[in-house]
């Protein structure tokens, strides 16, 4: 969707001008185009980090922070219940015991100290909670809340330690300790009906939440088992409530994250009534404006993508951060302005002159002078073909019939690469693209799926590059020369020439057995049986490639397999193997284990057709 | 390798010439500047027993021997490359008949020409450097067996244009090939010999399937599963130098070197172990001034005369069977004094030409003696 900038009034002539301008965006764009194709088999590994990111980045949670809140005349009072111990627990309603009043789960616990205390101490505990969404269910259980636990003016602190100081570690606690204390709660579901009242928190805006706590004084009992942090409370007579303080805490929440936020989604900016707010932020959640500079940069076309996507190979960039770094590394053929504001995120595109055409082939270059690399086998890895065979290739051609919608393109290169294919690129680009753009609400038209082209530059979509077109390239670079077969050195016909298939290490076996055997005969003072074994393990030898001494185990083993019926036949042939196993063995090549399995099958293959003739 | 046996001593002929028969220089053509390497009779084809071909340079030349010493141009072949020298010719035969001119020299490429039509009927490339000598299968005319340089012999079907057989490999020569015959009744057998001074006998017996094969093949020439025969059956030390000559006479060998003389062996071979034998040399015919190589030998059709020219221009003609050799005659004439590379006796033996370094083909013909 790109809109063209009405600024400048042009004439007739300049409006051709800047037409043919324009259209310096194609061969890049085309680039990317066949770049992207490659991609979508086989995405690199940085976007699927990158994918990963965003399914985090859509998990919203909150940040909830307890503070303790100091106001002036209660200071000195408040000093005395440092430090304080948060936790965020669960009522276990299950544990049945009779003196606890209630029984709290946690995991974590974070001790909060008096400004003035020690330095590593916090005055505040953070905690992460669940989208405000799933946090419904949660608070309106009313077994979640935020415990609030001073020791300090609680009488008789059982066995002198204090259980909770020094680290939060709490695997370093006694199993089971308890004393005397005062304590307090904040149930998680007042807090929540309080966020859910605050109108801007659904839209990450900060809520905060001041409260005075009442401190009862209570036995407190820990208990660190099995990885089960639970303490249990057990409140005390209405005559110790009176001597209860208050503590004030502020508890603050945000959307996770809200810290790295940009100007453009602060949205402090506005004057607009905060239902109208939602409303604009779910617009404007990841849309960017692409301004595409043209014609000197005196004009522009303007194209919106969302999701942060790129606007070349539409990948999702996360971030606006995100989306600077994958266009500044991936499409190194732009220049690139990035700038954000309140009321938007923008780049500026132009394109690079002075390199691009060292990485393509310029106009008036023959593509056949230029130097290619071609492997005719392909790695036999996990690599895909087409996307091995396109590495080496240079993209020269570049053409694409944007009139029509779906273009056919002649395979051969030359005639791709003719001036007349220049000129029909050039007219094509102006007429490809819509000039029309209404307002920011048709953006939210535009899919969200990952391949489909939402926001593209029109003569973007038109494309029938890559693979299809790389290979005929090359396959007109082995067409044009006779190849040989490299043994008989005879001429290879093409389909020869363009099949997968290598002969270049083969054994012909029937000639090798053919001299092989006549080599054998030469021998005198061999007997027949001997020729005939040592011609077959020669043979075998040679055909599977037995060539180090670890390989002779195996292959006594699947010699003895592959001629047993043959060697049973004959006591004398037999024999002949069983000797030169033990020739083999005597030279320590074989292991008698081994020796004793071939014997084994051996005896199996003598056995069977007595057994079926009897 | 086979070695001498202590049986008899060779015998050697005499140089008196016997005066059986009287040649007589008939004509002589200045057929261009450069050497000519070869000249052969068409034994294949009763119709064109008079017709001869010689090449020289990138030049193929087709003659016929009239009466009265006459000879006659047919055609004249000229490879497009220049470069080209050709080395070697041999006549061959399609199914059908068509005579067949296969020329091969310096760029390895042989060139089956149609002298029929009159084009080039098929070009095998395939061998790695020069070829030096073509012979074609008289059992089967279709088939000729090159020798190159490339210590290579390849047998080839001239119809199907398939390279069916390349004898080369462990077994092989160990340096240019200059010569090779088939036996003339033993259709597997092949001799050839070379620059690293041995003769070997090569049979294709046991890849006799593929030569039929290559008759019937209507697949891509390239995709035929040309086999290589690495051993020979017999491995010849009869010479101490270059050997560049070699043909059967029945199952003996006639062979030459740089030693002024051609020798007839018999290749002994042994029952049990092939590649092994002796040598028993019979017959030694004498050619004096005959010391540099690549000076070739040819015979009649029926291999009772053997002519050879010289270093000086001058031709030995030796009565092949008799024993001990007799000599015909020596040709000599004033003016002929370039080394003749190659000569070419007719198929009575009654015509010899000779062609020459200097680009001369001379032809002698036999006086009929009352």
């Amino acid at each position: 969707m790109c809109r063209q900038d009405s600024r400048v009034r042009l004439s007739a002539e300049e409006e051709i001008a800047a037409e043919e301008s324009l259209s310096i965006y194609c061969k890049p764009v085309e680039f990317y185009n066949i770049l992207q194709r490659r991609a979508i088999r086989n995405p690199s590994f940085l976007q699927r980090c990158l994918s990963y990111k965003i399914e985090a980045k859509h998990k919203k949670r909150i940040q909830m922070t307890v503070s303790h809140s100091m106001t002036g005349n209660e200071g000195i009072q408040n000093h005395n219940s440092f430090p304080l111990y948060v936790f965020l627990g669960r009522l276990v309603s299950d544990v049945a015991v009779q003196e606890y009043s209630a029984t709290y789960r946690f995991s974590r616990a974070c001790i909060l100290n008096n400004t003035t205390g020690e330095g590593s101490s916090q005055v505040q505990a953070n905690f992460i909670l669940p989208d405000i969404n799933k946090l419904a269910l949660e608070a309106k259980s009313g077994t979640i809340a935020i415990l609030l636990v001073s020791f300090v003016g609680a009488q008789n602190p059982l066995c002198g330690i204090n259980p909770f100081r020094g680290p939060l570690d709490i695997g370093s606690f006694p199993s089971n300790v308890g004393g005397y204390c005062l304590w307090g709660k904040i149930p998680l579901e007042s807090l929540y009906i309080s966020w859910e009242n605050s109108p801007n928190f659904s839209l990450g805006q900060r809520a905060e939440m001041m409260s005075t706590i009442d401190m009862h004084t209570c036995f407190l009992k820990l208990n660190c088992l099995n990885e089960d942090n639970c303490i249990s409370i057990q409140l005390y007579n209405s005559e110790t409530v009176t001597t209860s303080r208050q503590v004030q805490v502020t508890v603050s929440a945000e959307e996770f994250g809200a810290k790295e936020k940009s100007p453009y989604n602060s949205y402090i900016c506005s004057d607009i009534p905060s239902s109208s707010l939602s409303d604009i932020i779910r617009l404007r959640a990841g849309n960017v404006i692409f301004n595409y500079r043209y014609y000197n940069n005196k004009l522009q076309r303007t194209e919106v993508t969302e999701d942060f996507s790129c606007p070349f190979c539409l990948v999702k960039c996360a971030s606006f951060k995100g989306l600077r770094y994958h266009l500044t590394s991936s499409h190194d053929l732009f220049n690139f302005e990035f700038w954000v504001t309140e009321e938007y995120q923008a780049v500026n595109v132009s394109v690079r002159t002075d390199n691009w055409r060292s990485e393509m082939v310029a106009d008036g270059v023959d593509p056949k002078l230029q130097v290619f690399f071609y492997y005719s086998k392909p790695l036999r890895r996990k690599r895909r073909k087409n996307l091995h065979n396109a590495n080496h290739v240079h993209p020269y051609v570049f053409e694409s019939n944007l009139h029509a919608g779906a273009c056919k393109l002649s395979e051969k290169a030359d005639d791709a690469h003719s001036s007349k294919g220049e000129k029909a690129r050039v007219s094509g680009v102006s007429s490809g693209i819509p000039h029309s753009y209404t307002d920011p609400g048709s953006v939210q038209s535009l899919s969200t799926h990952n391949l489909a082209p939402p926001a593209m530059l029109q003569f973007a979509k038109t494309r029938k590059l890559s693979i299809e077109r790389s290979d005929p390239r090359n396959c007109g670079l082995l067409r044009e020369r006779q190849f040989f077969h490299s043994h008989r050195a005879q001429p290879m016909a093409l389909e020869q020439v363009l099949s997968d298939r290598d002969s270049e290490d083969e054994v012909d076996d029937d000639v090798a057995d053919f001299e092989d055997r006549r080599m054998l005969d030469d021998f005198v003072d061999v007997t027949k049986d001997e020729k005939q074994m040592m011609h077959m393990w020669n043979s075998f030898v040679r055909k599977q490639r037995v060539l180090a001494d670890g390989h002779i185990p195996w292959a006594c083993e699947a010699f003895s397999k592959l001629h047993g019926p043959d060697l049973v036949k004959t006591h004398a042939l037999i024999w002949c193997w069983r000797l030169f196993m033990i020739k083999l063995w005597n030279h320590g090549l074989l292991d008698a284990r081994t020796m004793n399995n071939c014997n084994i099958t051996l005896e199996r293959y003598q056995n069977q057709p007595s057994d079926t003739q009897g | 390798m086979a070695k001498f046996s202590l049986g008899s001593e060779p015998v050697v002929g005499s140089l008196t010439p016997s005066k059986k028969r009287e040649y007589r220089v008939t004509n002589r053509l200045q057929e261009g500047k450069r050497p000519l390497y070869a000249v052969v009779f068409n034994f294949i084809d009763s119709r064109y027993f008079n017709v001869f071909a010689t090449v020289g340079g990138n030049r193929v030349t087709v003659y016929q021997c009239l009466e009265g010493g006459v000879i006659a141009v047919l055609q004249s072949y000229i490879d497009e490359d220049k470069e080209e020298s050709f080395y070697t010719v041999s006549w061959a035969c399609n199914t059908d008949g068509t005579p067949f001119a296969v020329a091969g020299g310096i760029n390895g490429i042989i060139r089956v020409i149609d002298a029929g039509t009159e084009k080039i009927h098929k070009s095998f490339v395939g061998h790695g450097d020069s070829i030096n000598e073509i012979r074609t299968q008289p059992l089967k005319p279709s088939l000729v067996v090159s020798a190159s340089k490339d210590e290579s012999v390849r047998l080839w079907n001239v119809q199907t244009g398939i390279c069916i057989l390349i004898f080369a490999g462990a077994g092989g020569h160990r340096n240019e090939v200059l010569s090779v015959d088939f036996h003339p009744s033993d259709i597997y057998r092949i001799a050839s010999c070379g620059m690293d001074n041995t003769v070997k006998i090569w049979s294709m017996k046991e890849f006799w399937t593929y030569v039929e094969k290559s008759f019937t093949w209507t697949d891509l020439p390239s995709k035929f599963p040309t086999k290589y025969v690495q051993f020979p059956v017999f491995i010849a030390s009869v010479h101490s130098n270059y050997v560049d000559c070699n043909r059967w006479l029945g199952d003996f060998i006639l062979s030459k070197s740089v030693d002024n003389e051609i020798v007839l062996w018999e290749p002994k071979m042994k029952e049990q172990s092939p590649g092994e034998g002796t040598v028993d040399i019979l017959q030694k015919y004498p050619v004096p001034e005959c010391d540099i190589w690549f000076i070739k030998f040819s015979c009649d059709f029926h291999y009772n005369a053997a002519a050879i020219g010289n270093r000086e221009g001058k031709i030995y003609v030796w009565e092949l069977q008799s024993s001990p050799p007799v000599l015909i005659a020596r040709l000599s004439h004033t003016q002929s004094k370039s080394p003749i590379r190659q000569t070419a006796m007719s198929f009575e033996g009654s015509t010899i030409l000779s062609c020459c370094e200097d680009g001369t083909i001379w032809r002698w013909d036999a006086m009929a003696t009352s």
